[in-house]
């Protein structure tokens, strides 16, 4: 259902390109042109980024992560955070996979919302290309602004948002927290502390919960959780 | 210039990863391509869409909405417009500088340059797969507010 909902939208372009291409042929081809510039853009800057968030995945443990751009990093993960994002290339849509990585891996919503607003607009190189073309004066004020800006927003949508509940929506992180799941004994038992072993699977995968905390079958579930997760 | 050290640090990584250990790397190559495909398919359909769209609109509905008389509601134009557009950033700014030329507002295009780059359209169905609904309406809505506020305080200052 979904996937035949993803390529409807190629269905309803093609039939638009057509109708164009026989109306105006100058039309089509500049429609074409502009899609071709982006997507030149996106075929250069997308698989490097892959690549790093892959890696960053697989190498990087999640304490790590947690200590510098968990809730509490404090001013220090933010400025990592804005130094993450404005030395990275590319157009914002190629930080999702990577931020959505140090996310689940410790990063608080706060910082996630840093790197992803100053990889957007507070890069050096745009700074230049920015003030060549609309003066300096226009491109300085609007970096000028848009730093301060950007930390507000994080702290609302800080505010505004849970990690959890947020984690939870990730339609494509839910099969991982299932893997662990499938680990525990499923007797609900809430010797570990939470009310059900889904909450206890939850509470591993995002909060960096110990493994060892289940009551049934301790040694058992520590081992093959912490295999699965060292593994990923 | 910058997609090119990104090219350069993503390989070295890689290559450092297969020497200390092969069946990792793999592994993450295996999550890189398996995003790489989904980016990919999610995003070109609405791209040749907005692409077709924006070729579509006459030039002179964009002059006449960011040049408008009101300072706010050409603000509010600019930032609408760069909301749906998807355009490299190289592209942005030789295409604002001339956008200024014929007659568009500096409050349009300082909020036009702010949403182009920090709030998606095209895009929000592939931030809606890595972070979710709440947090991808969030965050565009709350940068698209933001732009704004910083449109009007740069004719404040300048």
């Amino acid at each position: 259902m979904k996937k035949n909902k993803k390529f409807k939208i190629y269905f309803v372009v093609l039939i638009l390109y057509v109708i164009v291409f026989f109306i105006s042929r100058e039309k089509f081809f500049e429609a074409i042109n502009s899609f071709y510039l982006v997507l030149k853009d996106m075929i250069q800057v997308l698989p490097p980024v892959m690549i790093l968030s892959g890696l960053i995945s697989v190498w990087v443990p999640k304490e790590i992560i947690t200590k510098n751009f968990g809730k509490s990093s404090g001013f220090k993960g933010k400025l990592i955070s804005i130094f993450i994002g404005s030395v990275s290339a590319g157009p914002i849509y190629a930080a999702f996979p990577l931020t959505q990585t140090l996310l689940y891996k410790g990063a608080s919503i706060e910082n996630t919302i840093i790197i992803l607003s100053s990889w957007a607009v507070m890069k050096v190189p745009m700074l230049i290309v920015e003030s060549k073309f609309l003066g300096l004066p226009f491109a300085v004020s609007r970096y000028l602004l848009t730093l301060p800006g950007i930390l507000i927003m994080a702290y609302f949508a800080n505010r505004l948002l849970s990690r959890k509940e947020v984690l939870d929506s990730i339609d494509s992180l839910s099969g991982r927290v299932l893997e662990i799941e499938e680990i525990l004994p499923g007797f609900n038992c809430s010797g570990c502390g939470y009310s059900d072993c889904s909450e206890y699977a939850k509470a591993i995968f995002y909060e960096n919960e110990i493994a060892s905390k289940c009551v049934k079958q301790k040694e058992e579930v520590n081992f093959k959780i912490n295999e699965l997760l060292n593994e990923e | 210039m910058g997609t090119i050290i990104l090219m350069g640090v993503a390989l070295t990584l890689l290559l450092i990863s297969f020497f200390k250990n092969r069946k990792k790397t793999k592994k993450s190559i295996m999550v890189a391509k398996k995003m790489l495909v989904e980016t990919v398919i999610n995003v070109t359909g609405l791209l040749l869409l907005i692409s077709l769209i924006l070729t579509l609109i006459p030039d002179e509905l964009i002059k006449s909405l960011l040049g408008n008389s009101s300072m706010f509601l050409s603000g509010l134009y600019g930032a609408m417009i760069g909301t749906v557009t998807i355009i490299p950033a190289f592209v942005a700014f030789p295409l604002a500088n001339s956008m200024m030329g014929s007659g568009a507002n500096l409050v349009a295009i300082a909020a036009f340059i702010t949403t182009l780059t920090m709030v998606g359209f095209v895009t929000l169905p592939i931030e809606i797969e890595h972070f979710g609904k709440k947090f991808a309406f969030y965050r565009n809505g709350l940068s698209f507010v933001l732009a704004l506020f910083i449109a009007f305080g740069m004719v404040i200052i300048l």
